[in-house]
């Protein structure tokens, strides 16, 4: 598959002018162009890759990879390769693990909200036959979480119950009908208590706090977690030229992963456990499993199984794991334990239900003088991800918009439901939903166009946000013109009758998460890879990166093809078991095709590098002058001369045995010293943005979305077939949190729809055609300049279907999702104000550009020829969130405006006018709670 | 999920049937009828009120027996095509059931005959146990209704079948047959108000065929089913409406998943046509106002409610036009 | 009194004698009298390819065609179908050939996560033996019963496409995915070059 055509015969060499002869230079022709055949030149050499001759200048200029190309396999489109095992019925989910002498294990599960365990009484359990074994919260007495600073979770109840479905105890029986049965005969003394559902009165005084954080507890409240972060000139604040303001109520949503979870546990006779799970970080549960068991972790393996559908559901350490470890212990025998779709639900760790309240303004010049977010998020019963949703809420607005400042409280509160946890986009999609609708709000009330308003005030490539991020390669502008264009949209917008309208949304998410959340990145890489090549020249790739059907290990087998030019079959990718697996953080954060493809890269280089020394013996050229392509090691200057890729490989092999290399990836110093400011740091950035399309009708309030355009940034493609396909899904799972995905707590707490029915996943019907366009950044660091392509894309379906369906219908709704009874009393309600008696009788709105406008056509205008020269690398100066409205780059911001602001805490004078979630900071934590006395 | 311990029955004619039924019945021991069991058995995996018989209907002949006048309770309803002569109407219902795999094993029969359903109901045991049971499935706890609470006699689940109204408003009937012996009955008195009795069957009774009148053919339909995904969802609001097209007196409105029945609206239509001319909207509004939703399923009852009337209108100008 | 706080689970019915012909196989297992197919195909015959997603009726990954109808295995009653001809995602692929339909659900992206992929399979191969020339708005119709979380949908519709222009020998079996995306700016092993100076 490599692409060099290889010409025989040395060229001529030339003499330099100091007298010394180098190699002359070989010229490859363009493939096709059929030497001195006049008829056989290609027409087009636009069309024809650099590589070979083509003449396309790289639009992001050069990257650091371009020396690894080797035009194998990089930037196809190819199945994934593991699609076999898919498509014929053999991959192994975890239920799928079935091992000689199995139990099936059950978890019996709390009936009621919030309660207290007051004894537990096993006997009739133990008595019935078929029973194995029996555990309780009394067996595993260690907490644990998926967060270090937040291990609030035990494999069962250890003292409460936290909802309902919270894990009390379990069995493991002969069978399934053994263990239903033996649930049924605990005996268990309960106190009950009093339970908080709505998380607006988790920032009150409880008696029983559902969780004690000792001298940190906040008060008595349920607060897990307050955030404050302030940065900017507050004073543009005040005398707004335009603004917005909205305040949103959305619903939590569920991943909805088609594969329930399972696990199988395995004690072997060493007494090390084998535990089988369909697992996105198999290192966490890893880590968990030893604290929990009481075990050293080389004493466990745990083996990652196909994993039917992830989108962060299955990144926590899961307590059934423990079960199933304990039940495996106690029992000598291998224990299965499979959820019912119900139980899916009552693990939950879905996107937080959330109240967020959003102002935004603008100045004169159509510039954003403000964000201020307060986000109230309802954690449920436990931690999980949740200390980092509470920043990701609010930091990750702080681009791709250039801001005068910024100013956002977060809290997240325990309730008695299942936890929240992360969901594809963590922490980002809600609050990105509110903040793009505002500035669609906005530009209304400036009479200007609303992509406009966002070119004119894009973040360029290169930059610095206002919360100090640092963002290198930005296609945001690219990926707004192109959809702009596909959609039609300046023939479109407002211009629709009514019913039919269309929105925009912007996104703009992290890839890779700059911090590993166990460890110092000084102290330990983020990734790790080990690569070994066989005797025939097969190579195995051992990576811990989990391949949650993203494609993650096609990426990395991929990377390492391309650099050593095999064909991707000769590449195999070994990522199922801690065992053999480097550590590796796992698949979360939208961090496995940059940073383990970045490692990969590096430990085929590794390999590379003792191939060429090898053949440097057999040929006598230095490496540096050697190409490694087509299975082939020749002279760069003339390819007859070259050693084929196995003589190479066994030269090396005998010389020094194994060939083995490893790489590894680590991201470089990053960010500000503010407490927070580690969250959302990433070594990369993605950028989207999309249109879409609805239809509603006026009276019955459905709202159906035809058509998408969908643009994201993704650095490079490495597989485009696989980033339009995470485009595609992306879109879906917006598309139902949007419009009809919720889970629905009744009056009495109760969650009401945990089932596949009534949790309303759209159908093919509800799809709409989606134009899914790549646009590539080239990312300086991203391996072969790629960036995330999973979690970005859905943040901006939401809003752009929200204001899509203003556009429709002229009506602003901020309560998520719109099932059609929402978007109906949205109606009714407008219908009233206005004085209407008919929905056909609504005008839908319409725009005269204002004076602004041209303002801000021509900063666009302006604004994409610096982009241009920044990402090509041309224009190195610097550039911080701030250059816009006036500032000096070079030196700091706060030297320049006495208002400047960098805050983690809020000033007393604040505390009177905080957003509702803020007011957590009217709470003192337990170890200043005598501080006044 | 498993399935509750149960024996599994294969009567092959409707007369070995109905014998077993009755010898089950003179045994004292419970059983329930299953056709497609796309209904049946997700109740039976939830544990709510599993018997330990089941009789089987789909080895009898005479139920897959599928004509223009005449269609079997163990039809599927992807039979329901025009192809096989079924009566528009029926077609255009069928095709907007559930999912095309579920309408594979799905009954006419079985859509008939579907259990009322609420949310407080269809959930596992486990769930049921939280919420300390419910009238419809009290486990002789005597528990009240999570819908209308402080009362235990009156359970309001919905039916939510979408065939019933189109059936109704075609003037169908159904042919009932048990140990006492068959019986025929308009479809319209087929249903018996509380969601927990659903229907006039009795004990060791099934629904064994639908029968149509001969003008049925000639009558013109259109049906309107509110729901949120185009496939798998039950309806929320459900319209049918048939004419024998230019003759008002022959107006047929019937609704479903408003109550606990379908209902057949003659009298909304009687009381509507007796002030004057058909008008879709005034008779709407006559229909919505003779229907109560209450809070069990997907959507609020309000927003059903008020989607009565456009639905309504919607179903009287599709026969219109 | 409706229904009991405790349904029993035990003793399970005995087991009775089942046949069936599974993927041209006949097979003749121990299957209790209230057995659900999916459970006798995944625990008796062995067929792990046949996907529990829900149990009831919502995701379609249990799908199985019998008799040539594809159906949802978790909604059967084993015992409605002794005797029947069931066919699984195992038996879609000739020996090592696999169908049109396989392969191109792997070359067009229809399998991301891949537990849903044998339900759709079956419901698309079900579809292709009735209609070898389907619309796009009659494919959707035939798989909306199965439920993707990953794909989102048109990957999979381009799958089917893809597979029924095989059967109707308007295309090449394997054909891999045209390159809808070429690639704009690779380079070989030229000479290092810097990195943009951009990383401070």
């Amino acid at each position: 598959m490599g692409s060099y055509r290889q010409q025989p015969g040395a060229s001529k060499s030339e003499v330099r002018k100091d007298g010394k002869r180098v190699a002359g230079k070989q010229v490859f022709p363009p493939p096709g162009s059929g030497g001195s055949e006049p008829t056989m030149r290609p027409r087009d050499l636009d069309f024809i890759p650099e590589t070979v001759g083509g003449k396309e200048p790289k639009p992001a200029g050069d990257h650091i990879h371009d020396r690894d190309r080797t035009g194998t396999i990089v930037g196809k489109p190819i199945p994934l390769v593991d699609s076999n095992a898919k498509v014929t019925g053999q991959a192994w989910y975890g239920d799928d693990v079935r091992l000689p002498g199995e139990l099936i294990g059950k978890i019996l599960r709390s009936p009621h909200h919030y309660a207290r365990i007051k004894s537990i009484d096993t006997s009739r359990v133990e008595a019935l036959p078929g029973v194995v074994a029996v555990s309780t919260g009394q067996d595993a007495p260690n907490r644990f979480g998926v967060l270090p600073v937040t291990k609030d979770e035990h494999a069962m109840a250890v003292e409460k119950v936290r909802h309902v479905g919270d894990l009390v105890a379990c069995v493991a029986a002969v069978d399934e009908a053994t263990a239903i049965e033996a649930l049924s005969l605990f005996d268990i003394e309960w106190e009950e208590l009093e339970p908080v559902f709505d998380p607006k009165k988790g920032l009150e005084d409880h008696d029983e706090p559902i969780h004690w954080r000792g001298k940190y507890h906040l008060a008595r409240t349920n607060v897990q977690k307050r955030v404050f972060q302030e940065f900017g000139d507050r004073s543009l604040v005040n005398s707004p030229h335009a603004s917005s303001h909205g305040s949103w109520t959305m619903l939590g949503v569920h991943h909805g992963f088609t594969e329930p979870h399972a696990v199988v546990a395995h004690w072997d006779p060493n007494g090390r456990l084998q535990l089988y799970t369909p697992q996105q970080v198999p290192h966490y549960t890893h880590r968990a499993l030893s604290t929990v068991l009481d075990v050293p972790m080389h004493q466990i393996n745990v083996v990652r199984t196909f994993v039917g559908g992830g989108f962060g559901g299955k990144s926590d350490p899961f307590p059934h794991e423990m079960c199933a470890a304990i039940l495996a212990r106690k029992s000598g025998r291998p224990v299965r334990i499979t959820f019912d779709r119900e139980e899916v639900y009552w693990i939950n760790r879905g996107r937080h239900p959330s109240h967020i309240d959003v102002k935004m303004t603008a100045d004169t010049e159509g510039r954003i003088s403000s964000f201020d977010i307060d986000a109230l998020i309802d954690g449920g019963g436990f931690a999980s991800f949740g200390h980092v949703t509470s920043y990701y809420n609010g930091v990750l607005a702080t681009a791709p918009y250039e801001l005068g400042s910024f100013h956002y409280t977060g809290a997240r509160v325990w309730t008695n439901k299942p936890a929240s946890g992360a969901m594809r986009g963590h922490g980002a999609v809600n609050t990105r939903c509110a903040v793009e609708v505002g500035l669609d709000e906005m530009a209304e009330s400036m009479n200007v166009d609303p992509i406009d308003l966002r070119l004119a005030n894009l973040l360029p490539p290169h930059s610095r946000t206002i919360s100090g991020f640092r963002i290198t390669s930005n296609g945001m502008r690219e990926a707004l013109e192109r959809v702009r264009e596909g959609s039609n949209w300046d023939e479109k917008f407002r211009q629709m009758p009514l019913g039919k309208g269309i929105g925009i949304g912007c996104g703009f998410f992290i890839s890779g998460s700059g911090l590993p959340i166990h460890w110092d990145p000084k102290n330990f890489p983020h990734a790790t890879v080990h690569i070994q090549v066989d005797m025939d020249g097969g190579v195995t790739v051992h990576t811990g990166a989990a391949d949650i059907g993203q494609g993650s290990t096609t990426a990395v087998a991929q990377v390492v093809a391309e650099v050593l030019a095999l064909p991707i079959e000769m590449v195999h990718v070994r990522s199922h078991e801690s065992d053999t697996s480097p550590v590796d953080l796992g698949s979360y954060s939208s961090r496995v095709t940059f940073m383990n493809a970045n490692a990969a890269i590096r430990a085929a280089i590794g390999i590379r590098d003792q191939l060429l020394k090898a053949a440097w013996e057999m040929l006598g050229y230095h490496p540096n002058v050697l190409v490694l392509n087509d299975r082939r090691i020749y002279y760069k200057h003339d390819p007859a001369i070259g050693v084929s890729y196995l003589e190479a490989l066994h030269k090396a092999q005998a010389d020094t045995g194994a060939l083995i290399a490893r790489g590894a990836y680590r991201s470089p110093p990053m960010g500000g010293v503010h407490k927070g400011a580690a969250a959302g740091l990433a070594p990369a950035y993605s950028f989207s943005a999309y249109v879409a399309e609805v239809d509603v009708d006026v009276e019955t309030g459905l709202v159906s979305c035809t058509n998408v355009w969908a643009a994201h940034d993704c650095g490079k493609a490495l597989n485009p077939l696989a980033v339009k396909g995470q485009i595609i899904g992306s879109c879906h799972m917006g598309l139902g949190q949007v419009l009809t995905e919720k889970m629905v707590y009744g009056r009495t707490g109760h969650l009401q729809n945990a089932n596949l029915l009534e949790y309303k996943i759209p159908s093919v019907h509800e799809m709409p055609h989606v134009e899914a366009i790549i646009v590539e950044s080239s990312d300086p660091e991203g391996p072969f300049g790629a960036k995330e392509a999973g979690e970005g894309p859905l943040l901006p379906i939401l809003p752009a279907v929200v204001n899509a369906v203003y556009d429709a219908i002229g009506v602003r709704l901020r309560d998520l999702p719109l099932t059609p009874d929402v978007v109906h009393a949205g109606i009714q309600k407008h219908l009233k104000k206005s004085g209407l008696d008919d929905e056909e009788q609504m005008e839908p709105p319409r725009l005269t550009h204002g004076p602004l406008q041209s303002v801000l056509v021509a900063r666009g205008d302006e604004h994409r020829e610096r982009d241009r020269l920044r990402q090509r690398s041309e224009d190195t100066s610097a550039y911080v969130n701030g250059v816009l409205f006036g500032f000096d780059p070079d030196r700091p911001l706060s030297e320049q405006v006495d208002g400047w602001r960098e805050a983690d805490e809020p000033l007393p004078e604040q505390l009177a006018e905080l957003g509702f979630a803020g007011r957590a900071w009217l709470k003192k934590e337990q170890r200043h709670m005598e501080d006044d006395a | 999920m498993l399935m509750p311990p149960f024996e599994l029955h294969h009567p092959t004619t409707v007369a070995e049937a109905v014998e077993l039924a009755a010898s089950l019945m003179e045994q004292n021991e419970a059983f329930d009828w299953v056709a497609g069991g796309t209904d049946v058995l997700p109740n039976y995996k939830w544990r709510i009120n599993p018997k330990p018989h089941v009789i089987s209907l789909a080895g009898i002949e005479e139920a897959h027996h599928l004509s223009a006048s005449e269609i079997g309770c163990m039809v599927p309803l992807s039979s329901l095509t025009a192809a096989n002569g079924v009566h528009p109407l029926l077609v255009e219902a069928a095709a907007k059931i559930a999912s095309s795999l579920i309408r594979k094993s799905a009954t006419v029969g079985g859509n008939l005959c579907l259990d009322t359903r609420c949310f407080w109901y269809n959930q596992s045991e486990d769930w049921r146990r939280s919420i300390d049971w419910c009238h419809k499935a009290d486990c002789g706890t005597g528990a009240d209704c999570r819908v209308i609470p402080n009362q235990n006699t009156l359970c309001v689940a919905t039916y939510q079948g979408d065939l019933a109204p189109n059936f109704m408003v075609l003037d169908a009937s159904v042919v009932l047959i048990g140990p006492e012996g068959q019986r025929t009955l308009p479809l319209s008195e087929f249903y018996e108000l509380d969601g927990m009795k659903k229907n006039v069957l009795q004990p060791g009774e099934f629904l064994l065929k639908v029968e149509l009148p001969s003008d049925a053919k000639k009558r013109r339909g259109c049906y309107q089913k509110l729901r949120v995904r185009e496939s798998w969802d039950f309806p929320e609001a459900g319209i049918a409406a048939s004419w024998l097209p230019g003759d008002a007196t022959t107006l047929k409105v019937a609704s479903t998943a408003l109550e606990s029945i379908p209902r057949l609206h003659d009298e909304q239509v009687e009381v509507h046509l007796a002030e004057g001319e058909l008008d879709p909207v005034g008779l709407a509004v006559l229909v919505q106002k003779s229907v109560k939703p209450v809070n069990n399923t997907a959507l609020p009852p309000r927003y059903r409610r008020s989607m009565v009337k456009t639905l309504t209108k919607r179903a009287l100008r599709g026969i219109l036009d | 009194m409706v229904g009991e706080e405790h349904v029993s689970m035990i003793p399970a019915p005995e087991g009775k004698r089942w046949a069936a012909t599974v993927n041209g196989r006949p097979f003749e297992v121990l299957a209790p009298s209230n057995a659900v197919l999916l459970d006798v195909l995944r625990d008796k015959v062995g067929t792990l390819g046949v996907k529990r997603g829900c149990d009831l009726g919502t995701c379609g990954c249990c799908t199985v065609m019998i008799d040539g109808v594809p159906k949802l295995s978790c909604l059967t009653l084993a015992g409605q179908v002794q005797g029947a001809a069931i066919i699984t995602v195992e038996g879609l692929s000739d020996g090592a050939h696999l169908a049109p339909i396989q392969t191109c659900f792997a070359t067009h992206g229809g399998s991301q996560c891949g537990f849903c992929t044998p339900g759709f399979l079956i419901a698309s191969q079900a579809l292709l033996n009735e209609n070898e020339n389907p619309t796009r708005d009659e494919i959707a119709c035939a798989i909306e019963g199965n439920l993707c979380r990953c794909t989102g949908y048109q990957q999979i519709i381009d799958s089917i496409e893809a597979a029924a222009a095989i059967h109707r020998g308007d295309a090449e079996a394997a054909a891999p995915a045209s390159d809808p995306h070429p690639d704009p700016h690779p380079s070989g092993p030229e000479e290092p070059t810097m990195p943009p100076g951009h990383a401070k």
